[in-house]
C-alpha cells in the first residue's frame, strides 16, 4: 500500500495545470490498468480560475480554484462504459477503469463507427493562439492592485462599481491506448492543448440608482485588456447616462456600438446551419421548389447590406480561436451574400461525399468603414446612441425577430448632438432588417465574448471584431423602468 | 464478464452491486488513499479542521470549509451515465476581505495549502481600504447529521429499472398516433457535504436532487409541424426516483406521470379545438394558472428580495432589483394587494432548494418575504443580514441569516441563492378552470414564460392566452403575450385559489461572476388579476 501517495497528484503552484508529461502519463497509468483487450481512451483535462470580484467599491471575493477532470472510455466486446472522475492516484485510477469496464458489458453506451470513406481529410489542427504567458503569469497581488485602480477612479466621483477580473488557464489532452505515440492520430484524437483567457468588465453606477455604466473586454491574453480604459468609458458612460427622461417607443436611427452589434451578430450565429433550411426552416429558406421536390436556400444571394462581410481565420492572432481539426478560413457572409453555412458529418457523407463537418461560427471578423461614432452621432438628425443590449430572445425563428432590452447607456441624438441620456426600451426587431438598413460603419473592434470552459460541454461564447453602426428605423416596442 | 443484463435484473442483490460500481474515489487522511468512507466518519473531521488551523495560523479571523462528494447519474432510455466529483473549498475572512481556495484533492496536505491560499487571497485584497464585514450570529452546530428523506434512493436502485422506467414512457407515449417523447431524460444528484466553521460548528449532510426533462412531441400531418407539450411535474425536486416513479406526489402531479402525460395530451386537443381569434391588444382581467403564477412570482419578488442583489453585488452580472433601497423600503413597500402573502424556506419536503444547514453552518429559518402586500424582509446570509441591522432594530426583529448560502459543490465559493419560495394560498375554492367559470369578460393565461428586465421589475409574458366569455375560454389567440409591471401586477391580485390548488414547481436560477447554476421551488396557485396588458409580441413599432 505505500508509495500509492506519491501518485496523488496536485495542481501545485508553479505548475497549476496539467502539463503534456502529466496527461501523458496519466493516460498511459490508465491503459495499464486495462483488463483485457479493447481500446481505452482518456480525456485529461485540468483547469485553473485566478478570479476576483467587486461591488460598492470594495472586492467582495478574490479566488483561486483549480480543478481536474478525467474521462474514461473503456471497450469491451462490442460495448463502451464511459465514467469520470477528478481523482488521480493509481488506486482512483485502477477503480475509474473497473468501473468503465463493468459499465461497458452490462449498460453500454450505444456506439456508432465513424464511417472511414469516403476517406478522413487531413485531421491537421490549426495552429491558433490561445495561450499568453502574460495572463497565466498575473498574481493575486497584481490582481487585487489592477482592481483597486479600477474602482478608484469611480469611488473618487462618488459612484458604484461593480465587476470582475477572471485569469484562466486549461489544459486538455484526449489519447488513445491504440493510437498514443503513433503517428496517425484520429480526428478525435485531442493533442495537448493549453489555453488561458483573460476577461475583465465592469458597471459604474450612481449612488441613487440613476444612471448606469458597462465596458468590458476579454481576450487570451491579458496584456490585450485595457482595462484602464474600460474603468474610464464605464464611469463616463455612468455619469452620462444619469437621471434619464422617458421616451416614445416607436422606430429610431440607431447608432450600435460595437458590443450592441455583436450581440445582435450572435442571434444570426445561432441560425447558421445548412441542414434546417433544406427542411424548409429556419431564415435561409428561400422557398420550396415544387418540381425538384426540394427547399431552396439562400446560399449564394444577398441576404445583408453590401458592406458587411463576416469571416474567420483559425489563424488571427487576435482572435483566439479554439483549433479544432478541419478548421479553415472561411468567409460566412462575402459582401452581404450568404456564402456558407455549417454542417455535420452527416450531411457531408449524404450531400457533398465528403468526410467531415465543417464546424460553425466560431469567432470572427466582422467588416466596418471609416466612420466614427463621434461623425455618426454629428450626422444623425434624430435618432438613439446605444450601449449595449441585455436579455435577448429569439421570437420567430423564420425573420429572426427578436426582443431584448438596452442597457447601460442610452442616449437621444438631435441635430448632430448628444441630447438627452435616454431610461432603457425594449427592442423588438430582426438582426436581418437592422443589417440591411446600415447607413454607415465604423471601425472594428474586439468586443467582450468571454470564453467559458470551452472543453465542458458548455456553448462557448465565440470571440469577434465587430465595428459600430449606424442603422435606421429600428422598433423598440415599450420603454422599461430598469436602470 | 459473463454477466448479462437478464440476469442482473434478476437478481436484487447484483442489481445493488451494480448500482454502487462507480465509485473510484479515494480520500487520504494520513499518507495513503483509501475508498472514500461515508460523509459521517469522524476523520472526515480532523481533515475539514486542517484547513481551518492553517487558515487561523495565516491569521483568518473567521474560515470555513467544505468538503463535497457528489455523485451525479443521468439516465437515458438505452444508457446511463455516472459522474463522481470529489471538491473541497476554504473561505477565509481577513480585515474585512474574502478569500477563497479550491480543489479536487482531501489529503491533510493540501487542505492545510487551501487554507493558507484562502487567507492569501483575502491579504492580497485587505491591502486597500477597509471594508467592515459583520457576521450575523449563529448557533453553533456541534456534529449535526443529517439526510435528506427520499423514498427511493436513486443510487440504491439497479439503473436498468431507471432506463426501463424511461422507455416504457416512450412506447405508452407512442400508442397514439403521431405522438412521441421529443425528451425523455432523467437526472439524479447526490451530494455528500462536510461543513466546518472556526465559530466551532461541524455537520455533515447527504441530500439529493432528482429532476427530468420530459416532452411530448405532436406532429400534426396536415400542417407538417410539431408541437412541444413539456411537463413540469418532473421539474427539479429535492426527492429521489419517487418523481417518475411515485402513483401521485403532493403538490406535484395527483395522478400517475403516465395518465398525467394522457391528461397534457388531452388539454392540448381541447385547447386546439377552440377558434382563433385576430388579438384584441389591450387591458384585460386575467386568469393566471399555477405554473404562470409559480413563474411571475420566482421572475418577480424572488429574484428582487435577493438582498445582495438589492443592494448593488450582482450589478456586473444579472443586474438590481426594483427594490432598490432595502434598508428604507423594509416594513414600508406594499410590494402588492393585501392578499399577497409571500414567504421563503428551504425545509419544505420535496423542494429542490430544501437542506438542514446552509453553506454557513446555519440552520434555515421559514420567514415572510412579503406579508399581506407589505414587503418585510430578504434572503439573507451571515454577512448580508447583517446590513440590514438598522432596518431590523427599527421592526425590532432580530439580526440573523435566514440560511440562503449555498454554491453548487466545494469548488465554487457559497453565496445567497434563491430558497424555496410559497405563496400563501387564498380562499378561492376553485382551480383554473373554476377561476374562468367565474369571469364573465377577459383572458386566461396558461404556462406563460417569462422575460424579466435586469431590475425584475417589468416583464413580458409569453404562453397560452385564451378569450374568456361568460365563464368560458370561447377563442385563443396563438401570438399573444403580455406586458406588466412587478408591483403593478401584485397590486392587481383579484383572487388566489385556496391551499388545496398550490402547486410546486422546480427552478434553475443563475448568479454570480463566475456563474453558479442553483435550483429552488416555487409553490403557487391559481389566481386572477385585473387589466393585464396583452399585447401582439410578433409587431414591431
Amino acid at each position: 500500500m505505500s508509495g500509492r501517495g506519491d501518485r496523488l497528484i496536485r495542481l501545485a503552484d508553479d505548475a497549476r495545470i496539467l502539463s503534456q508529461g502529466d496527461c501523458e502519463a496519466i493516460a498511459k497509468r490508465v491503459f495499464a490498468f486495462a483488463s483485457g483487450p479493447g481500446e481505452t481512451i482518456v480525456n485529461v483535462m485540468s483547469w485553473w480560475n485566478g478570479e476576483l470580484r467587486w461591488a460598492r467599491n470594495r472586492t467582495t471575493l478574490a479566488s483561486d480554484r483549480r480543478d481536474i477532470r478525467l474521462e474514461i472510455w473503456r471497450d469491451v466486446g462490442v460495448g463502451r462504459g464511459n465514467v469520470s472522475t477528478n481523482q488521480l492516484d493509481d488506486v482512483s485510477l485502477q477503480d475509474a477503469v473497473r468501473a468503465a469496464e463493468r459499465s461497458a458489458s452490462l449498460a453500454p453506451m450505444v456506439r456508432r463507427p465513424t464511417p472511414t470513406h469516403p476517406p478522413l481529410p487531413d485531421p491537421e489542427r490549426p495552429k491558433t493562439a490561445i495561450w499568453s504567458d502574460a495572463t497565466y503569469a498575473v498574481t493575486p497581488e497584481s490582481r487585487g492592485e489592477a482592481a483597486r485602480a479600477l474602482i478608484a477612479p469611480a469611488e473618487a466621483k462618488g459612484m458604484q462599481s461593480a465587476g470582475y477580473l477572471e485569469m484562466r488557464a486549461g489544459s486538455r489532452a484526449r489519447l488513445s491506448s491504440v493510437r498514443m505515440g503513433t503517428t496517425t492520430p484520429a480526428p478525435w484524437d485531442v493533442p495537448y492543448t493549453a489555453w488561458t483567457q483573460a476577461q475583465c468588465s465592469m458597471t459604474v453606477r450612481d449612488a441613487e440608482g440613476s444612471g448606469s455604466g458597462w465596458a468590458g473586454l476579454s481576450s487570451y491574453d491579458w496584456s490585450h485588456i485595457d482595462a484602464a480604459a474600460l474603468a474610464a468609458r464605464a464611469l463616463d458612460k455612468c455619469v452620462a447616462s444619469q437621471h434619464p427622461v422617458t421616451l416614445e417607443p416607436g422606430r429610431y436611427t440607431v447608432i450600435l456600438e460595437p458590443q450592441a452589434v455583436c450581440e445582435l451578430v450572435s442571434i444570426i450565429a445561432t441560425s447558421m446551419y445548412r441542414e434546417t433550411p433544406e427542411f424548409g426552416i429556419g431564415p435561409w429558406v428561400l422557398g420550396r421548389d415544387d418540381v425538384l421536390g426540394l427547399w431552396r436556400t439562400k446560399l449564394g444571394l444577398k441576404v445583408l447590406d453590401e458592406r458587411i462581410t463576416i469571416s474567420h481565420d483559425p489563424a488571427d492572432p487576435l482572435l483566439g480561436i479554439f483549433p479544432e481539426p478541419w478548421m479553415e478560413p472561411l468567409t460566412w457572409f462575402d459582401k452581404g451574400v450568404l456564402t456558407n453555412l455549417s454542417f455535420l458529418r452527416d450531411y457531408a457523407l449524404e450531400k457533398l461525399n465528403v468526410n467531415a463537418p465543417r464546424r460553425g461560427l466560431t469567432g470572427y471578423r466582422m467588416s466596418g468603414g471609416q466612420t466614427s461614432v463621434e461623425e455618426m452621432i454629428s450626422s444623425t438628425t434624430r435618432g438613439l446612441l446605444i450601449s449595449h443590449f441585455s436579455n435577448i430572445r429569439l421570437l420567430d425563428a423564420t425573420s429572426l425577430l427578436s426582443t431584448g432590452l438596452t442597457r447601460d447607456g442610452l442616449w437621444l441624438i438631435e441635430h448632430g448632438k448628444i441630447s438627452k441620456s435616454v431610461k432603457n426600451l425594449r427592442f423588438t426587431e430582426s438582426p436581418l432588417f437592422a443589417f440591411n438598413s446600415i447607413e454607415q460603419m465604423g471601425v472594428p473592434v474586439p468586443v467582450f465574448r468571454p470564453v467559458k470552459n470551452p472543453y465542458t460541454q458548455e456553448e462557448p461564447l465565440t470571440p469577434a471584431i465587430v465595428p459600430p453602426i449606424k442603422s435606421r428605423d429600428f422598433s423598440f416596442t415599450s420603454t422599461i423602468d430598469a436602470i | 464478464m459473463s454477466l448479462n443484463r437478464r440476469l442482473f435484473l434478476k437478481s436484487g442483490v447484483a442489481a445493488a452491486a451494480l448500482a454502487a460500481i462507480p465509485r473510484p474515489l479515494y480520500a487520504q487522511f494520513d499518507g495513503a488513499p483509501e475508498p472514500l468512507p461515508p460523509i459521517e466518519d469522524p476523520r472526515l473531521a480532523s481533515l475539514a479542521a486542517r484547513a481551518l488551523d492553517a487558515a487561523r495560523g495565516a491569521g483568518a479571523t473567521y474560515a470555513d470549509v467544505r468538503l463535497t462528494h457528489t455523485r451525479t447519474r443521468r439516465f437515458f432510455p438505452l444508457f446511463t451515465y455516472d459522474d463522481e466529483d470529489m471538491e473541497v473549498g476554504v473561505r477565509a475572512l481577513l480585515d474585512g476581505y474574502w478569500g477563497f481556495a479550491s480543489g479536487p484533492v482531501w489529503s491533510p496536505d493540501e487542505m492545510a495549502r487551501l487554507g493558507r491560499e484562502a487567507v492569501h487571497q483575502a491579504k492580497t485584497n485587505a491591502l486597500g481600504k477597509p471594508r467592515l464585514v459583520t457576521l450575523a450570529p449563529a448557533p453553533v452546530v456541534k456534529n449535526g447529521s443529517w439526510t435528506m428523506p427520499v423514498q427511493i434512493d436513486p443510487f440504491e436502485i439497479s439503473p436498468f429499472e431507471v432506463q426501463d422506467h424511461l422507455a416504457s414512457l416512450d412506447i405508452f407515449t407512442r400508442r397514439t398516433p403521431n405522438v412521441g417523447l421529443t425528451k425523455n431524460v432523467a437526472q439524479s444528484t447526490m451530494q455528500e457535504k462536510a461543513f466546518a466553521s472556526t465559530s466551532g460548528s461541524y455537520c455533515t449532510q447527504r441530500s439529493y436532487l432528482t429532476m427530468g426533462d420530459l416532452v411530448v412531441g405532436v406532429y400534426l400531418p396536415k400542417t407538417k409541424q410539431q408541437t412541444d407539450l413539456a411537463l413540469d411535474c418532473v421539474s427539479a425536486a429535492g426527492l429521489g426516483w419517487e418523481l417518475y416513479a411515485a402513483p401521485t406526489l403532493p403538490r406535484v402531479r395527483v395522478h400517475s406521470l403516465r395518465d398525467e402525460i394522457l391528461l397534457r395530451l388531452e388539454e392540448a386537443k381541447q385547447d386546439a379545438m377552440l377558434p382563433v381569434k385576430a388579438l384584441d391588444v389591450g387591458r384585460f382581467d386575467a386568469v393566471l394558472d399555477d405554473s404562470s403564477m409559480a413563474g411571475l412570482l420566482d421572475g418577480t419578488i424572488g429574484h428582487a428580495t435577493e438582498l445582495d442583489r438589492a443592494m448593488g453585488f450582482e450589478a456586473n452580472a444579472g443586474g438590481t432589483s426594483y427594490i432598490n433601497d432595502p434598508i428604507g423600503m423594509l416594513g414600508t413597500y406594499q410590494a402588492g394587494a393585501p392578499l399577497l402573502s409571500v414567504s421563503a424556506n428551504r425545509s419544505e419536503a420535496g423542494g429542490a432548494a430544501t437542506t438542514k444547514w446552509d453553506d454557513e453552518g446555519v440552520a434555515p429559518d421559514d420567514f415572510p418575504l412579503v406579508k399581506d402586500g407589505m414587503l418585510v424582509d430578504f434572503q439573507t446570509t451571515r454577512e448580508s443580514a447583517s446590513w440590514l441591522s438598522d432596518a431590523y432594530a427599527r421592526h425590532h426583529a432580530p439580526v440573523r441569516s435566514h440560511g440562503c448560502a449555498s454554491a453548487p459543490s466545494g469548488v465554487d465559493a457559497p453565496m445567497q441563492h434563491v430558497p424555496n419560495l410559497a405563496l400563501a394560498p387564498g380562499r378561492e375554492a376553485s382551480d383554473f378552470d373554476g377561476l374562468v367559470s367565474g369571469m364573465t369578460d377577459g383572458i386566461a393565461i396558461k404556462r406563460a414564460s417569462l422575460d424579466m428586465d435586469f431590475q425584475n421589475g417589468s416583464g413580458l409574458g409569453l404562453g397560452s392566452v385564451f378569450e374568456v366569455k361568460k365563464g368560458k375560454r370561447v377563442a385563443r389567440y396563438p401570438s399573444a403575450g403580455f406586458l406588466f409591471r412587478s408591483t403593478e401586477l401584485w397590486k392587481s391580485l383579484l383572487s388566489i385559489s385556496n391551499a388545496a390548488q398550490l402547486r410546486r414547481i422546480g427552478f434553475d436560477a443563475q448568479k454570480g461572476e463566475p456563474p453558479q447554476t442553483c435550483y429552488h421551488s416555487v409553490t403557487a396557485a391559481p389566481a386572477v388579476v385585473k387589466q393585464l396588458t396583452l399585447i401582439d409580441p410578433l409587431r414591431k413599432a
